[in-house]
């Protein structure tokens, strides 16, 4: 018994770190066409990324977002709804969170952070329920539908941030700080790492428990492996469809909420350098795992903190970290005899 | 074409076998189609006939026996090499790009060049019209795909044979897509293209155009050929009886003692239409009474899935009205028939009455993950789902591993059972049950039948639908029979016998 | 003081005209291409680099279709062979060549963000003199560059050889019925990855007409989102290269419009929603039509 939850376990890390190990290879072609050791530059990766205990806490602050991106991609997929959609809802969230954290008066923090993140998750489910009713009642193909719901959401958030809801006498396009009670705490000071990590790692955590013991994780799942079959016995795959899709969204916003409420303090233009879309790639890496999301979510994060690191230490291009990035999203749903074939887009 | 009208055998088997693992789906079989003639091969379901079909089109090889071609033994490497040698096949679902119109499919791959390596559209008309004109039918060539009614499109795909130079043509099931007005012309095309000089062999279980179009008839069943013959020398009822066999000694289940009263299942003026939109079903009446099993005898086609599909409520019905239990469903979901009280047995087990890629657990609590005893407060119960999943499978004596084994761990079998289980657990008030024994072996249809019957015994109600005649023979209480979406006539056990029960499934009044 | 608009309005809708028209081959023959931004960012590279160096114009927009078409080759094989979301793969394309170029400009020039080389030579603009002084028209046509002539003279082209040619017609079937397409003997993977490699030189012209046809050098925001405005430019134009153009019109109006009604209280940001907003609309509207004809079948 042991022996077989060990097993998937293993398979799993297999399965996750495997298109890691493909980008990697292609990192090192790039590195050393262009006059760098990779071997030296990876291993300098993995100092800057995992040596001690406050490099450790970078990488975790890192991964902080791409846990959420990752879950609220994850949470989607897992019912068969294709919802590229997070990186707008992060956007929205975030501006409602910094909105919540500088507009309201000094309450104490165990009012004001829940009551930010509330406003987060609610703005970034709502935004996502659009997609899910057009899918769920019209068939509309929810990748196009939530793809440029993200183009959108990044516009409207540019706008409200350059015009209304700019900070006085704020050179670049931000909103004003947040009052000291609306940030999440510091885990380790002086490292960046906030409370943020535990609450997002708990509802990854939470979303592993969701989907072994609940109903509506079992439904869920069902209906992601055959909605034909999940219509026979009774569940209606439609209903599901919405709820997940605003589910995605709310796990969307809050990641946008926790990264303003714990690292930046208020909402920047361009605050986000595509988490959400990583967290697709790691959703996809995952196959839809809690402990997947987890793994491939540091991984990633190890990757970001890592990169802007070497940066300062070695003449290597921090552009080094997107390029794996890409690599990895593409390696993910690759297949080499392992893979995700999954959505199509229609005509 | 007139050296091919010197050879014996156009097309032809000779003992082909085909097996796959323990399952003979071609055993020995032997086929002799004569150049410029129409040939029939019928056969239920699970006959052999597809397999025999993909042979004889180089999509599958036999392990033993060889294929014939004009008289000689050949080897097809594939779909290509039988089209190079003028063996062409339109399958049951088309090979057709639907946003193209009709003479772009035509022409597609082989496309008529003209002036500047541009395509010559005027050839590919002329010769599109010069082919319809051969097949005697009128088609709007402008017309796209899917704006095209069935008919057309089927027209298209034998055109598409012709124009590509096929002379043998096969046809699987061809009638199966087409209402019955559209059928004769469809007889009437095949006439024509005999005549001149194609040669043609079609699948079928219609067993009334069989007799009206071909000049020879095999008749398969399990896997072998069972008679060769024509239709001069046999009849509607010897065909269907050769089709099915005589009644098997397995045990027939006891007929229920008396007729109960409680009325369960009502429908009136029950209309329903298939995914295209056309009506296959009604109108009908029928009416369901606790503790007894209903079949519905009748060849698949004649609104058999329709009927299923009301009655288990996954489709709202077109017209009509359905009471269940003494409420109103109509318009329910399916959700709300099955805690009314209706179980379904899919006759599609592996994509509808399970989920194969699932695990066994989830298989048997799928649907009732809600229910008090497996779940509380959202939470799932897994030590009572556990302990209820290994009861009922047992009681069933389904054979698996573990409850975590994927459902398409199990044998087809033990799959069916798995699915009942699910079902009859649940305790449901009516059983809809379409082709309970499909791919499962003779001791298991034995079991499954007892299964069915004790379900009866218990009070439950059971509308059965099968293609076997034997198997409605041996289950049911009362028989109807369902012909182009009506129903055609009742009997009852004492009355019903195979050439009765025949008669109806081809439309005709139980004399 | 239309005259100018217009004219504007054309020099804005060229790239995504280019690459709309290439992505809407890509999708008629069955994929759908999110990488278009990244065969745009490297062709305006490429173009630069190689105007520059080889101080010849035509040079450099052959040079950046060719790695547009490289690009574009390789992501298709990718998800035609080894069966690879299209989807993820066009994004994770999309990222990884932004950070190859980023990166490579840091490396190989050592310059971060902007490249700005010596001599590079522009693309010429097309004077037709009789044109000149007539209003409107003058504008619309007079003065504008080669590629704008090509993208435009590509939009009857594409529509004529989608019918006439038999590679139109076979791409058409490979976009929508993959299996037919095998069952007739073609081959239609290979055909769909020459979809994509049109696509890919496309979308590399439409890069190297924002570099050297615009502004003179590369700059690693010049694409500014244009090939996801394609996306919204060959969706909006369903399967038809004259309705894609419209769109690609439509967006180029937009843009060239919310430039000159910054500061007078429209915001440029909203505007720039429009597209992405037209999609979704569109999207919904044909959901409710395939919904009304559904019910009409089975009523």
């Amino acid at each position: 018994m042991m022996n077989a939850r060990w097993s998937v376990y293993l398979v799993r890390s297999a399965t996750t770190a495997a298109p890691f190990a493909l980008a990697i290879a292609i990192g090192a072609v790039v590195l050393a066409a262009t006059g760098h050791e990779p071997l030296a530059v990876y291993q300098l990766m993995v100092e800057e990324a995992f040596g001690g205990e406050r490099r450790i806490a970078a990488t975790l602050t890192a991964a902080t977002p791409l846990l959420l991106t990752g879950l609220a991609a994850a949470v989607a997929f897992r019912a068969g709804i294709f919802n590229v959609g997070a990186e707008g809802c992060f956007y929205l969230g975030g501006m409602a969170a910094a909105v919540v954290g500088y507009a309201s008066p000094n309450w104490p923090s165990t009012l004001l952070i829940p009551l930010a993140l509330a406003a987060s998750g609610l703005v970034g489910g709502a935004w996502l329920l659009g997609p899910g009713v057009l899918r769920a009642r019209l068939g509309v193909d929810e990748v196009v539908t939530t793809l440029m719901l993200n183009f959108i959401a990044v516009d409207l958030t540019s706008w409200l941030v350059n015009g209304p809801l700019l900070a006085r006498g704020s050179a670049n396009s931000a909103t004003p700080q947040i009052v000291s009670n609306a940030e999440l705490p510091r885990l380790l000071p002086p490292s960046t790492l906030h409370l943020g990590f535990v609450l997002s790692l708990s509802l990854v955590v939470a979303y592993g428990f969701w989907g072994r013991f609940s109903v509506e994780g079992f439904r869920s799942r069902l209906v992601g492996l055959s909605a034909r079959f999940s219509r026979a016995v009774g569940i209606d795959p439609l209903r599901i469809f919405v709820g997940v899709m605003v589910a995605s969204g709310v796990i969307g916003g809050l990641a946008g909420g926790i990264h303003v409420l714990g690292l930046v303090h208020r909402f920047v233009a361009g605050f986000s350098p595509g988490y959400g879309f990583t967290g697709v790639a790691i959703a996809l890496l995952a196959r839809n795992s809690a402990f997947g999301v987890a793994l491939a979510a540091i991984l990633f994060g190890a990757l970001s903190s890592a990169g802007a690191n070497i940066q300062l230490f070695s003449n290597v291009p921090l552009e080094i970290v997107e390029i794996l990035q890409g690599a990895v999203m593409i390696f993910a749903v690759a297949q080499f005899g392992f893979g995700w074939a999954g959505h199509r887009l229609g005509p | 074409m007139t050296e091919m009208a010197r050879v014996e055998v156009r097309l032809g088997a000779r003992r082909v076998t085909r097996a796959f693992g323990s399952v003979l789906a071609n055993d020995r079989v032997d086929l002799s189609v004569a150049p410029t003639t129409i040939h029939a091969v019928v056969g239920g379901n699970g006959a052999g006939k597809s397999t025999l079909m993909r042979i004889l089109q180089g999509v599958d090889r036999p392990d033993e026996g060889s294929v014939i071609l004009n008289d000689r033994p050949v080897r097809l490497t594939g779909p290509a090499d039988a089209y190079a040698r003028g063996i062409g096949m339109v399958h049951q679902e088309f090979m057709l790009a639907p946003p193209l119109t009709l003479l772009e499919n035509l022409v597609l791959a082989r496309e008529p060049v003209g002036f500047g390596g541009l395509i010559d559209w005027r050839a590919a008309q002329a010769e599109a019209d010069r082919l319809a004109k051969i097949a005697g039918v009128t088609i709007d060539w402008r017309l796209r795909v899917v704006d095209a009614p069935v008919h057309v499109r089927q027209a298209l795909e034998i055109l598409r044979l012709l124009y590509r130079g096929a002379d043998v043509l096969i046809l699987d099931e061809p009638t199966a897509v087409l209402a019955p007005a559209q059928i004769e012309d469809l007889l009437a095309l095949m006439r024509k293209l005999k005549a001149e000089g194609r040669t043609i062999l079609f699948i079928s279980h219609k067993l009334e155009e069989v007799m009206s179009v071909a000049d020879k008839i095999t008749i398969m069943r399990a896997g072998r050929v069972v008679e060769t013959t024509t239709p001069a020398r046999t009849s509607l009822p010897e065909l269907a009886r050769a089709m099915v066999g005589e009644s098997i000694e397995a045990a027939t289940v006891e007929a229920r003692a008396l007729p109960s009263e409680k009325l369960l299942f009502r429908a009136r003026g029950l209309v329903a239409r298939d995914a295209m939109g056309v009506q296959r079903l009604g109108p009908v009446d029928l009416d369901i009474f606790a503790g007894e099993i209903v079949g519905v005898a009748g060849v698949s086609g004649n609104g058999q899935d329709e009927l299923v599909g009301s009655a288990a409520g996954l489709t709202h019905p077109a017209e009509g009205t359905i009471d269940f239990a003494g409420g109103d469903m109509t318009r329910a979901s399916t959700s709300h028939f099955r805690a009314a009280g209706v179980g379904y047995l899919s006759a599609d087990r592996g994509e509808e009455g399970l989920c194969l890629t699932a695990s066994i657990r989830d298989n048997f609590i799928a649907g009732r993950e809600r229910d008090h005893a497996f779940s509380r407060f959202g939470v799932l119960q897994l030590r009572a789902i556990a302990v209820e999943a290994e009861r009922a499978l047992t009681r069933l004596s389904v054979r698996y591993g573990r409850l975590s084994d994927p459902a398409s761990s199990l044998s087809g079998g033990n799959q069916q059972r798995l699915a009942i289980a699910r079902e009859v657990d649940r305790e449901p008030k009516l059983l809809v049950a379409a082709q309970p024994t499909r791919g499962v072996d003779i001791a298991g249809t034995a079991f499954i039948h007892s299964l069915i019957a004790a379900f009866r015994d218990r009070g439950g109600a059971v509308l059965l639908i099968s293609e076997s005649l034997d198997e409605i023979l041996a289950l049911s209480d009362r028989i109807i029979g369902l012909y182009n979406g009506r129903i055609v006539g009742e009997l009852n056990r004492r009355e019903a016998s195979v050439d009765r029960v025949g008669r109806m499934m081809l439309g005709q009044k139980a004399a | 003081m239309i005259d100018l608009f217009l004219h504007a309005a054309i020099l804005t809708t060229t790239p995504i005209l280019l690459a709309a028209i290439g992505g809407l081959v890509n999708r008629i023959g069955g994929l759908v291409n999110l990488g278009l931004e990244s065969m745009m960012l490297a062709g305006a590279l490429v173009a630069v680099e190689v105007s520059s160096a080889a101080s010849s114009a035509a040079l450099a927009i052959v040079a950046a279709g060719a790695i547009g078409a490289v690009v574009g080759l390789t992501m298709s094989l990718v998800i035609t062979r080894l069966r690879a979301n299209e989807i993820i793969v066009g994004l994770g394309f999309t990222v990884a060549v932004a950070g190859l170029v980023r990166y490579l400009l840091k490396s190989l020039y050592g310059v971060s963000g902007t490249y700005n080389p010596p001599g590079v030579v522009m693309l010429p603009r097309l004077d037709i003199p009789f044109l000149d002084g007539v209003p409107i028209v003058g504008a619309i046509l007079s003065r504008q560059d080669a590629l704008t002539w090509f993208a435009w003279a590509m939009v009857p082209a594409v529509a004529f050889a989608l019918t006439r040619t038999r590679w139109g017609l076979r791409l058409r079937a490979t976009g929508s019925a993959e299996a037919t397409v095998r069952a007739v003997g073609l081959a239609p993977l290979r055909i769909r990855d020459i979809s994509t490699l049109f696509a890919g030189a496309m979308a590399g012209l439409a890069g190297a007409y924002l570099s050297i046809g615009i502004v003179g050098l590369f700059n690693e925001g010049i694409t500014g989102g244009r090939g996801f405005i394609a996306l919204a430019a060959f969706y909006f134009g369903r399967m038809s290269p004259a309705r894609t153009a419209l769109g690609a019109l439509l967006f180029g109006f937009f843009d060239a419009a919310q430039i000159r009604l910054q500061g007078r209280g429209v915001p440029a940001e909203l505007v720039q929603t429009l597209p992405y907003v037209i999609v979704i609309v569109v999207l919904t509207g044909l959901g409710v039509a395939d919904w009304r004809a559904a019910r009409e079948r089975t009523l």
